[in-house]
């Protein structure tokens, strides 16, 4: 097996070699550990997180702090990302962003999830209407431009709030994955472990809860782990464009807030630009390290 | 089952998926909390009397019971009326025509860089699979798809424009200077570099690493060992049996893709000034223009809806082994 990246990794073998560790988490390990690009993401995932949940401790400042005569000054000892126009620490400020953002991203995959399963299962499991007017709905939201349609739905609401913001997403996010859950189930069904515990009398959602949804878990967690920063994006692209809410502290504030001053004080888009990058590059090769690690398909 | 029949039939399937974004776009903003009167005069600070309020609404039919609003506004969608500008009054017809022209333009241009570019590097890549110049690639792709549009646009707009001073960093033409024909041109297509490679940088990521996956999928088919074995040269192999196959589904993709560039459009437009179609969507949303922005939303739905029907008919076109279903 071969990751993204080209780097090889040994199928199997290696956790099979000492049975009595090979549980499933502890394989998908052994692969993951392989992988260093993966690695690298992992720690890139676990720095961000540590930063979002100590940012009153890491933060020299608060980002709102204005500090009178000190406004866009460049990178320095006491502002290490500079100072943006209103004279707020840039680094606070990115600091304090990555609490926003990855509370969008977890929040908005969270929802999905269990939107995106519950339909998925149900489609998937008892087929029939429910399943052709979910199957019209994905392809209705995949063909629309997801921008074009989270500017049209959050437009929509008097007031911005990242809370709205995170719903709106979600809402129309899960479909895709309720497609790779319908698709899952739709073969497991016939499977021989299923006709098993219904010939023992297993209900249906017993069926569906205890003996098919534990199959589709390594799809679910890869596809979770690659949405996480695509609601990150499309939180700061949203608010970049002026949709945002104005009073949580998130990236794409400051980053549009830099355009009008880009010539005369880059730091205040740069920064925070960088973070977001970082932030989504360490999920997406994590994500790409578990897709191989757990070998999942991620398209219908 | 046909050609003939298939294109029929996926034709015929064009009308519930229509209607349905129709209901969908006209719930999403029917949904909302606080109706459109309500937003639409909730930015001039003047207090609006009763009967104004009722007059804008009976003007507008917003009197009338939701699902009565919902047929007129689709009977009127059918016959081409899109509505008009709650600010401008103009037709939202006229306007779009104004600015579709330019959002093609970038469209276009991105697209063939991309794809062609998506294409060399990833048959290159899956060619010298394991090789420096694949993990390169690999990589790349990665950045690519990692780093947003909007950043990395505003961070070429700053070194290429501000800091250089090489690229104009906004609008279609430079203002108040007189060229020639040729100098005109050449103006332009300044001003189309930075806007296209934001474009193209996050959509070259997606496409490669399909060429890839799908060369290195192919390649491995015991087909391609026969040419081999065969004596053909290696170049003929990899162009002509290999290159062939594993275009298919990006050939799919490409229809879909309609959808990925407008929505990276939005962005793009709104960095550079660029007056097209993305940057109207957003002005409108920001105003709270809502007649326009529900037939803008319309038509480009309509737009990506024959993309996706274009790419599956060209897909069973140049794929015979197709099941049409």
């Amino acid at each position: 097996m071969v990751n993204s990246l080209g780097v090889e990794l040994k199928e199997g073998t290696e956790g099979f070699s000492e049975p009595s560790k090979a549980g499933r988490l502890y394989i998908t390990w052994r692969k993951l550990k392989k992988s260093r690009l993966a690695l690298v993401g992992g720690v890139i995932v676990v720095l961000s997180v540590a930063i979002a949940v100590l940012a009153p401790i890491i933060a020299p400042y608060d980002p709102r702090q204005m500090f009178y005569g000190e406004e866009m000054l460049p990178p320095s000892r006491k502002f290490w990302f500079g100072t943006d126009g209103g004279g707020r620490d840039v680094f606070s400020w990115v600091v304090w962003g990555a609490r926003v953002s990855l509370y969008v991203g977890f929040a908005a995959t969270l929802i999905e999830l269990l939107i995106g399963c519950g339909i998925g299962m149900i489609a998937g499991y008892f087929g029939g209407i429910i399943d052709e007017i979910l199957m019209r709905l994905t392809d209705v939201i995949n063909t629309l431009p997801t921008l074009m349609l989270l500017i049209l739905a959050v437009s929509m609401f008097q007031t911005r709030s990242i809370h709205i913001t995170t719903l709106v997403m979600a809402f129309l996010g899960w479909p895709f994955l309720a497609r790779v859950v319908r698709s899952e189930f739709l073969s497991l069904r016939e499977s021989t472990f299923v006709e098993a515990a219904r010939s023992m009398g297993a209900t249906n959602w017993r069926i569906i809860l205890y003996h098919i949804l534990p199959n589709t878990f390594s799809t679910i967690i890869v596809l979770a782990t690659i949405d996480i920063p695509s609601y990150i994006f499309w939180e700061s692209a949203l608010t970049f464009l002026g949709f945002g809410d104005p009073l949580s502290p998130s990236w794409g504030i400051l980053i549009d807030r830099g355009t009008s001053y880009l010539k005369i004080a880059w730091w205040i888009s740069a920064f925070p630009g960088l973070a977001l990058f970082l932030t989504s590059l360490g999920f997406n090769l994590f994500g790409d390290g578990l897709r191989d690690a757990l070998d999942v398909k991620t398209s219908v | 089952m046909t050609l003939r029949t298939y294109i029929v039939r996926r034709l015929l399937l064009l009308i519930p998926t229509f209607f349905l974004i129709t209901i969908i776009i006209f719930t999403l903003i029917r949904l909302a909390p606080g109706d459109p009167i309500t937003i639409m005069f909730a930015s001039s600070r003047k207090s609006v009397s009763p009967e104004i309020i009722d007059m804008v609404k009976k003007e507008l039919g917003l009197d009338q019971p939701i699902p009565i609003q919902y047929l007129i506004w689709v009977s009127k969608l059918l016959r081409g009326d899109l509505g008009y500008s709650y600010v401008s009054n103009q037709p939202t017809v006229e306007m779009i025509g104004l600015r579709i022209g330019r959002t093609v333009e970038l469209m276009l241009l991105a697209e063939v860089f991309s794809v062609t570019l998506a294409i060399v590097m990833g048959v290159i890549s899956a060619v010298k699979h394991h090789s420096q110049i694949d993990a390169a690639c690999s990589f790349g792709a990665l950045i690519g798809y990692s780093v947003p549009s909007f950043w990395i646009g505003l961070m070429l707009l700053l070194v290429f424009s501000l800091w250089l001073g090489w690229l104009p960093s906004f609008g279609v033409q430079t203002r108040g200077v007189t060229f020639s024909l040729l100098g005109l041109w050449f103006d332009h297509l300044k001003h189309l570099i930075l806007p296209v490679s934001v474009l193209v940088i996050g959509y070259i990521a997606y496409l490669f690493r399909m060429v890839r996956s799908s060369m290195l999928e192919v390649l491995r088919q015991d087909y391609i060992m026969t040419a081999r074995a065969k004596g053909l040269k290696e170049r003929i192999v990899i162009y002509k049996h290999a290159l062939r196959n594993a275009l298919l589904p990006v050939v799919t993709y490409e229809g879909y893709s309609l959808g990925f560039l407008l929505g990276g459009a939005a962005i793009v437009e709104s960095i550079f000034s660029w007056p097209g179609l993305g940057k109207f969507e957003v002005d409108l949303a920001l105003r709270r223009d809502y007649p326009p922005l529900m037939g803008l939303n319309m038509v480009i739905a309509v737009m990506v809806l024959l993309g996706n029907l274009c790419a599956d008919i060209a897909y069973a076109i140049v794929d015979p082994r197709i099941r049409y279903d």
